[in-house]
């Protein structure tokens, strides 16, 4: 990278957190395990409005998506997501899957693009919540695709991070993982403490707008 | 012969190399580019695997190796540490037996800012190189290596890639086509600087780097913070720093959703204008936060670790065991043979002892008869013991978590032993008799076989005592589940033929078997007597039931047993005439089909809610739940821990438990040391300690970790604890602070 593209972007880095004075705070102090959840309300691909708050009561999983990020394409075309999906929303769970891409990037898709790729992988998400804003994605300090967080009853932060353990992009790794989402919530529903309650996500970047 | 020195990509430095992309494959295009060399060529990135011998191959000669990585403008990959997304170039080395390729030497990586995170990786041309030993004495004309690379490449987007690369590096010319990069890559790897150090700690929500001894070209610099340690930091966030002299005080806000807790940490400083950063490790001197828990439960300390980035707490060293494992295949066998030796003085194998002892009195004056059923007896032992542990080993292929024993997680596996010693049990009491429930031709073929019978006692025996894991057991069988399966099914069976040794040795060796008493009276009294080991195996494995589906399923399973004691002397009681066992019998059935109905529901497995509830493990006398977290924030706080790995149908673990680890002389000096006590509980399934076990290299319980502070592998008590021995490693502890 050369000096002047290496400034540049720099200088649009520090000029979007000077613009938007809410973005160091929210950068600073994001969702924390063990405190109450940021609530929120956002536009699901439908175009109906969904507020945190109508699920109080009820555990609720959200799950960072972008169909164009090759981590988020292991976890569906191995299943692995929608069988957590599944599993999860049999118990009574809420699972709201969150798309932050924003509209500028090539990844970006379309409330009805989105609401069809998620069909046709036979998705089990209560809904699919659009942020291309990315304020929802900055409240919780999403940083990857997936990355998942588990808010119980009660609308505390109970986890955060990964799907699984095995931070790869190859799909048979799924068998061997650990799939830390599906221990918290046995944990959590059966009204034990999570193990586990922050692990590290991985996958590809969230596709943030530049505000 | 003088080579010219300098060879660009030399003719000889090449063999195959081709882009493979295998689990990209299914989203991207393929833009297939044949590749021609040891390259790799993607539309985002030029890789070459290449080498740097200046003085030609030797052992005592420098030789490197490396993945030279030429990203496309815009793009890049990950430094070991990626940041906030992203995934580190793995490197995986075929090299022929003796060389050694050691780690990558990462150079100082950039900060690489993406909307509101932040990643650490590379762009432009990178080399990520490797030191590579010959062995001494090594000679030859050539050297093949081969190199299977993983590398992430993003720019807005992201592309898991990865090529396989092969190379002939000549033996006697030198290869110094790339020195250049090797010289320029070596001036951007970190440097220790002579005299810096410092410390780091926590304070609220922040990390304070506290560092002297900078040298002065840094001095008054803005720098930055590259921690080798994902998960800690905010790596998008900018350090406070303060200069004063050759100190710098730098505040770093961690987190806010931290998944490490280290007790040191490694960290790159970098500054504009100097190409390697400078790399220091510095102890982390307080204790890291818990994270608070909403969960009714007892509040567990919980700040995590995935395992996969565990660099923390994964220990690189195996954990030292105060009974030495064995190396070598043979040693494993020879310590399985004794551990299966050992295993007929476990309490669990007492009572089928008994019925082998009876065995032995009855045939004592017929040699030909007490050896065929001592081969007969070990043949049972050891085909049980590999059939079983063949089922865990396909079991655990098919990706359960299982260790030895796991056939007791079962409830119906536990009842229907339970089950079965009630029928022998009353059988040795003589409630009634097999022959007259058995139909008279199975029965008269029983007489006929004693051989048949002895190999089913063997089995029997093999199905009780597995649980029991015996002395030396523990290294055997945690060896033995790391090996092709071919030798874990020998370890197996010497462990059997281990158990099965005494009886064998005894039936061969006629002195012994003279030795015993004529057969008499006595005979009858004793198989009676026999009964009630029997009666007490029920019970505790009644009580294994309860603790797996609660008192309700356990009474219900009681009520069953009951049923079948009933039946079993209306149907086999010699006492009773014809017409009474008509009436009998059909009542007893009528019983057992009612009763089973009532309990089988109860004998499935239980909700996981069920088990919430605390345990008899967990919650008295001071234990806490086992987590990988509590243990790790245990020594966060500079505290040993002693981990207790234990399960209700381990009597061995059982046996310590209300010995040696309820002495008033060990409490003490647990409580002295300030030891946290925590107690993973293995009665029912659970994976995370099925993990841990594995990590551990034990396959069952009970084992004992026991963690000095700031220790990150744990020292392994032997399986039979002793008041004395639990008493001289605690002694070993440091005083607490």
């Amino acid at each position: 990278m050369t000096t002047v593209q290496f400034l540049f972007k720099h200088a649009r880095f520090v000029s979007t957190c000077a613009v938007a004075l809410a973005c160091s705070a929210a950068m600073a102090a994001p969702a924390t395990v063990g405190q109450p959840a940021p609530p929120f309300t956002a536009t699901d691909t439908s175009g109906k409005k969904v507020s945190l708050a109508d699920f109080k009561g009820k555990h609720v999983v959200l799950e960072w998506v972008n169909p164009g990020c090759p981590y988020v394409v292991k976890h569906y075309s191995s299943a692995n997501m929608q069988g957590t999906q599944k599993e999860a929303t049999a118990k009574g769970v809420v699972w709201l899957a969150v798309n932050s891409t924003a509209t500028d990037h090539g990844d970006y898709k379309t409330p009805a693009a989105l609401a069809q790729w998620m069909q046709s992988q036979k998705a089990a998400a209560s809904a699919t919540l659009m942020d291309a804003d990315g304020k929802l994605g900055r409240a919780y300090g999403a940083r990857t695709t997936p990355h998942l967080y588990v808010i119980d009853p009660q609308g505390v932060l109970v986890y955060a991070g990964g799907i699984d353990n095995k931070p790869s992009s190859n799909p048979a790794d799924v068998a061997t993982a650990t799939n830390h989402v599906k221990v918290a919530l046995a944990e959590t529903l059966a009204g034990k403490a999570i193990g586990q309650p922050v692990t590290r996500p991985y996958g590809c970047s969230v596709k943030y707008s530049s505000m | 012969m003088h080579l010219p020195s300098i060879l660009k990509r030399p003719a000889a430095l090449l063999v195959s190399a081709r882009r493979t992309l295998a689990w990209g494959a299914w989203l991207l295009p393929l833009h297939a580019m044949a590749a021609a060399g040891a390259e790799v060529v993607t539309p985002q990135v030029r890789a070459e695997l290449v080498a740097h011998a200046p003085q030609g191959l030797a052992a005592d000669k420098p030789l490197w190796l490396g993945l030279k990585i030429e990203h496309k403008p815009h793009w890049h990959t990950y430094w070991k540490n990626p940041g906030d997304s992203g995934l580190p170039t793995t490197l995986t080395w075929t090299l022929p037996a003796g060389v050694q390729a050691g780690d990558i030497q990462w150079p100082t990586p950039a900060r690489l800012p993406i909307g509101p995170l932040m990643n650490y990786g590379f762009e432009g041309t990178l080399l990520l190189p490797v030191a590579v030993k010959l062995p001494a004495g090594w000679q030859g004309e050539q050297l093949d290596v081969k190199l299977q690379a993983q590398w992430l490449v993003c720019k807005d987007v992201c592309i898991p890639e990865e090529g396989e690369f092969a190379l002939r590096i000549p033996a006697r010319a030198a290869t110094a086509g790339q020195g250049a990069l090797f010289d320029a890559t070596q001036a951007r790897l970190p440097q220790a600087a002579a005299g810096l150090q410092g410390s780091a700690e926590v304070q609220g929500a922040d990390l304070v780097l506290k560092l002297r001894g900078l040298p002065a070209a840094w001095q008054g610099q803005a720098l930055a913070v590259f921690p080798e340690l994902a998960g800690v930091i905010n790596n998008a966030a900018k350090p406070q720093a303060q200069w004063q002299g050759d100190s710098w005080t730098a505040r770093v806000p961690l987190d806010a959703q931290r998944s490490e807790a280290p007790q040191q940490m490694a960290l790159v400083l970098a500054r504009a204008g100097a190409a390697a950063g400078l790399g220091v490790t510095v102890p982390v001197t307080t204790p890291w936060p818990t994270v608070a828990q909403p969960a009714p439960a007892a509040p567990l300390p919980a700040i995590n670790t995935s395992p996969a980035t565990g660099v923390a707490q994964a220990p690189a060293a195996a954990p030292s065991s105060s009974t030495a494992p064995a190396s070598g295949l043979l040693g494993a066998l020879l310590l399985a043979l004794a551990g299966g030796a050992l295993l007929n003085l476990m309490p669990c194998v007492f009572p089928v002892l008994s019925l082998k002892v009876l065995g032995f009195a009855a045939h004592g004056q017929d040699r030909k008869a007490v050896l065929a059923g001592g081969l007969a007896y070990t043949a049972g032992v050891v085909l049980s013991f590999v059939a079983l542990a063949a089922l865990m080993l396909a079991l655990r292929a098919g990706g359960e978590q299982l260790g030895w024993g796991f056939q007791l997680q079962q409830p119906l596996v536990v009842a229907a032993l339970a089950a079965l010693f009630t029928l022998i049990g009353l059988n040795l009491a003589g409630l009634f008799e097999l022959g007259t429930v058995l139909p008279s031709s199975l029965a008269a073929a029983r007489a006929r076989h004693p051989v048949a019978d002895s190999a089913l006692t063997g089995v029997l025996a093999v199905a009780v005592a597995s649980p029991c894991t015996a002395p030396f057991m523990g290294a055997a069988l945690g060896l033995a589940l790391g090996l092709p399966a071919w030798q874990a099914l020998l370890i197996f069976g010497a462990l059997g033929l281990g158990m099965a040794l005494p009886y064998l040795l005894a039936s061969a060796w006629p002195p012994l078997a003279r030795a015993l008493p004529r057969p008499g009276v006595w005979m009858a009294h004793f198989k009676v007597l026999m009964a009630f080991p029997m009666f007490a195996t029920v019970v505790w494995l009644v009580w294994v039931l309860g603790q797996q589906v609660g008192i309700d399923g356990a009474a219900a399973f009681l009520g069953l047993l009951v049923a079948l004691a009933f039946a079993a002397w209306a149907w086999g009681s010699p006492a009773l005439g014809r017409r009474a066992r008509v009436g009998f019998g059909g009542a007893a059935a009528l019983a057992l089909v009612l009763v089973g109905q009532w309990a089988w529901p109860s004998l499935r497995e239980a909700p996981a809610s069920a088990v919430a509830a605390t345990g008899p493990a967990v919650g008295a006398d001071g234990w806490q739940a086992w987590s990988a977290a509590a243990v790790q924030q245990a020594q966060a706080e500079g505290r040993s821990v002693l981990v207790d790995f234990t399960a209700a149908w381990c009597v061995t673990c059982q046996v310590n438990k209300r010995t040696t680890l309820a002495d008033a002389s060990v409490k003490a000096a647990l409580a002295d040391k300030k030891v946290v006590l925590l107690r993973a509980d293995w009665t029912r399934r659970d994976s995370a300690i099925s993990a841990e076990l594995a990590r551990l290299q034990r396959s069952g319980v009970p084992v004992y970790a026991l963690y000095a502070p700031g220790a990150t592998a744990p020292l392994l008590l032997p399986e039979i604890l002793t008041v004395a021995g639990v008493q001289a490693a605690l002694g070993a502890l440091p005083a607490p602070r």
